[in-house]
């Protein structure tokens, strides 16, 4: 009931500002016949230009509030990140300390059971099962500095760099895994882009987190495509294809949350994009991705080209 | 003379023999040791402002050496240098704080470039905090 109110109301203000010029095309026939021509077509042409520009004015509206919504979006996705972000450093940082001192006893332990229980029927049991606890703090120390790494709050330093070469570097880290796989990589740089400035360890980060991501969906047989190209005067594209699995729909909403993973349980923390996501808006820009499911994915981050040396981004 | 320090930690002797000699012919004062646990000695007694470390070290490795540089001397930058790269170590590397991460083999008037931008960040880093 309700909403059938609200679509009827949507309507009526859709229709109102046109009003006016509508009213006036259709007064311009009897206007025609009692006052001549001229003023006849000058009331029609009045009411088509008044309707014309209330077309114009309600497109624009509808521009600027589609655009604005996109922006809230963006606001409340990074918005959201940062809370997660500070949640899962306050749990890494409380978890730390129990962890390091787990950590000691378990070698203190270890010293213990080679001493005393040496040439003992359960000694081989005792050292297996130690071994096991140490490992195993050791993948929660991996986790909760990831965690902490995630969160820190490491300014970013702005310095002149050449986009190409940086990717370049980490492509050919890559290639050296991606050659045994069957994996080819296709470069489409852009030459002569002009400088960029922005941080060179970040934006390295960030480019080995996407190859990575790009080899583990192809697994073997296909190509990567880098490609870097200029958006305008004060923008720049750098983009990652992969033949890869792809995304699904229902999941392409979740892979820049922190956390969010397909893989199997140990294998990844699904914090690489989240990473990628809060470097990359640290430097100003954005990253987005695109996938049809089965075929690859292509993930894009875009750059702005006109910071100067050692400015603030923030 | 270029107007940077840098030390250089390997234990492949030949290698750091080669490499320090060439800086040097370069203009670069440059100071080469064999370990981690000489490197960490080394910056507390003198000042450097990039280190280039090898990752596979026998005793305390390139990430190790790299974490308790970044602790003692935080302006310091640090460029990882392998003969056995990895994107994995790779990633580790930036997540710890290195400034690069640079494959063997490399040529000499590359990795200078490679110094020069990390001095250059590091002269940034200080303006930056008002040093
Ligand atoms: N190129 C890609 N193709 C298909 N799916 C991808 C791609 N990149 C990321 N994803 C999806 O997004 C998820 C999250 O990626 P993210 O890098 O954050 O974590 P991860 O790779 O799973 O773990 P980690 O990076 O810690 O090893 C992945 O598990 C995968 O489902
Ligand atoms: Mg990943």
């Amino acid at each position: 009931m309700a909403e059938n109110a609200n679509k009827l109301t949507d309507r009526i203000h859709y229709i109102l500002p046109y009003l006016p010029g509508v009213l006036t095309i259709v007064i311009a026939l009897p206007v025609w016949f009692a006052a001549g021509p001229i003023l006849g077509i000058l009331a029609g042409v009045l009411g088509m230009g008044c309707t014309l520009t209330c077309h114009r004015i309600l497109v624009r509206v509808r521009e600027i509030s589609d655009q604005k919504a996109c922006l809230d979006a963006q606001l409340i996705q990074s918005q959201k990140l940062a809370a997660i972000g500070e949640l899962s450093s306050g749990i890494a940082h409380e978890i730390n300390n129990p962890l390091a001192i787990i950590g000691q006893e378990v070698q203190w332990i270890r010293h213990i059971v080679d001493k005393a229980a040496i040439g003992s029927e359960h000694h081989a049991e005792l050292d297996e099962s130690v071994t096991e606890i140490g490992k195993q703090v050791k993948r929660c120390a991996e986790i909760t500095h990831k965690l902490l790494d995630f969160a820190r709050k490491r300014d970013p330093l702005i310095q002149g760099c050449d986009v190409n070469r940086l990717i370049e570097d980490m492509v050919r880290l890559v290639e050296r895994e991606t050659a045994q796989k069957n994996i080819a990589i296709v470069r489409n740089y852009h030459e002569g882009l002009p400088e960029l400035y922005t941080d060179h360890p970040l934006l390295r980060q960030v480019i080995l987190n996407l190859l990575n991501n790009a080899t583990y969906a192809i697994d073997k047989d296909g190509t990567i495509t880098v490609k870097t190209l200029r958006k305008g005067q004060d923008a720049l594209e750098i983009l990652i294809t992969d033949t890869g699995c792809g995304i699904t729909s229902e999941n392409i909403r979740k892979v820049f949350n922190p956390f969010f993973t397909t893989k199997p349980p140990g294998k990844g923390t699904g914090l690489g994009l989240s990473l990628c996501h809060s470097i990359i808006h640290k430097l100003g820009g954005d990253i987005r991705v695109e996938s049809e499911p089965g075929k690859g994915a292509t993930f894009i981050i875009r750059l702005p080209m006109n910071y100067a040396e050692g400015e603030n981004l923030i | 003379m270029e107007n940077f320090r840098v030390l250089i930690v390997d234990d492949e002797l030949d290698f750091l023999e080669t490499i320090l000699i060439r800086l040097q012919r370069r203009n670069v004062d440059a100071v080469g040791v064999s370990s981690g646990k000489m490197a960490i000695e080394m910056i507390e007694r003198e000042h450097f402002d990039v280190a280039i470390l090898d990752v596979r070290m026998p005793g305390i490795d390139g990430f190790e050496t790299l974490r308790e540089i970044k602790k003692r001397r935080p302006f310091m930058e640090v460029i990882m240098l392998t003969g056995h790269g990895s994107v994995e170590s790779g990633i580790q590397g930036m997540q710890m704080g290195a400034f690069d991460y640079v494959l063997k083999p490399v040529k000499i008037d590359d990795l200078l470039d490679r110094v020069r931008k990390a001095f250059e960040r590091k002269a940034i880093h200080e303006k930056k905090s008002g040093r």
